[in-house]
């Protein structure tokens, strides 16, 4: 669990801040979308190659990408919890991490309809 | 955004996360109010941003605590389906809210935690309470002396209604509400202090990741300001384990009770 929470924080960190770098090295000023974008339109930006450009919508990618892992570490670390209490065969501890993994996952799907 | 605004934004986030870890209360409550009077953001993306560093800095000193064998996993899990409920219906309701309305709440919160923070002040009894087993039961290795610290776990159903309201204001207002969930789980449920501490640091990056992504779809979170207070806070907050470590002093508690009052008031005149 420790490891999964430190692997979260330090890669969105180190996303985030090259996303940073790369929009103050802009002459121009920060395109912002119109609106935000969802986690499957952030996959297809990430897959087209927008990251290997120093635009600034690159640098707004990469900020996002890296706010979203941050915001998934902590269901990441529910997800971990629930297999170790499956390890030890506490069933009652694995139904109430499902629960908080299904309440967490719900508003995740909710939220980007 | 230009250069000296992401550099403003970072040293305002350090600032934040370090005197929220010197305190024991979080960088949000010093970081909303430094976005909304100083650097002029509406406040629902302040909250926004509170939310995302509240992430980062719970997760970091989360990560801490579990390996240092002192959090209650088992009862940071069930307090979680409380809090997660309650953060869910929190940041439904912001969004529905005014910023006005907000701010008024925001400045409420500021000073019942000022009030909390003066009752710590107060010398802590010794943990005399006799563990008498059961599911929740625990055990930790205190790390200033050195003694196994046995406890048993009581009263939950209080201490899952007080989570349940503190994941509330968490989502509401974008703190990580630990101010609440430390002192219910010592006062209420008995568990030593530094094993609520930590459990409820466990418990806050869930209870933010709850909110989080209803205030992404509300277009409320600005990547670059997210990003530069983000990793401004996270830095703060290491920073402010080392000064720490270093410092002890009721005056400074004093003096930042005093802040957050004043800092209150102009929150209730914006």
């Amino acid at each position: 669990m420790s490891r999964v929470l430190r692997f979260g924080v330090t890669l969105s960190s180190l996303l985030m801040a090259a996303g940073l770098l790369i929009a103050s090295l802009q002459s121009a000023p920060l395109p912002m979308p119109e609106r935000n974008p969802t986690l499957g339109e952030l996959i297809r930006q990430l897959g087209s190659g927008q990251l290997l450009g120093t635009s600034g919508s690159s640098a707004i990618t990469l900020m996002f990408a890296g706010l979203v892992l941050l915001m998934l570490t902590p269901s990441l670390r529910v997800i971990t919890t629930l297999v170790v209490f499956r390890a030890e065969k506490d069933w009652k501890f694995v139904g109430i991490a499902t629960l908080v993994f299904l309440l967490l996952a719900g508003q995740v799907v909710y939220s980007l309809r | 955004m230009s250069l000296p605004s992401f550099l403003l934004l970072i040293l305002g986030g350090c600032v934040a996360g370090t005197l929220g870890t010197l305190l024991g209360i979080g960088g949000g409550l010093f970081l909303i109010p430094f976005l909304v009077l100083v650097i002029g953001i509406p406040i629902h993306q302040a909250i926004a941003t509170s939310i995302i560093a509240v992430i980062a800095t719970s997760s970091t000193g989360a990560s801490i605590y579990l390996e240092r064998g002192i959090v209650n996993i088992r009862l940071g899990m069930l307090l979680e389906v409380a809090t997660v409920i309650g953060a869910i219906a929190g940041g439904l309701t912001a969004n529905v809210l005014s910023g006005a309305l907000l701010t008024k709440f925001f400045a409420t919160i500021m000073l019942i935690t000022a009030m909390l923070m003066v009752q710590r002040l107060r010398k802590e009894p010794a943990h005399n309470r006799v563990a008498h087993g059961g599911l929740f039961a625990s055990s930790f290795i205190d790390d200033a002396t050195g003694q196994t610290i046995q406890y048993s776990v009581e009263k939950i159903p209080g201490t899952m209604f007080v989570s349940l309201l503190a994941g509330n204001i968490s989502g509401l207002l974008g703190i990580g509400g630990g101010a609440f969930k430390v002192p219910a789980m010592h006062l209420l449920s008995g568990v030593p202090i530094k094993a609520a501490t930590a459990t409820s640091n466990f418990m806050i990056g869930v209870t933010a990741a709850a909110s989080a992504f209803i205030y992404f779809s509300h277009g409320h979170l600005n990547p670059a300001l997210a990003s530069s207070a983000t990793l401004g806070v996270l830095g703060g907050s290491i920073a402010g384990t080392q000064i720490g470590k270093r410092l002890h002093s009721h005056v400074l508690v004093w003096i930042f009770v005093v802040f957050l009052l004043i800092i209150s008031i102009q929150m209730y005149l914006k």
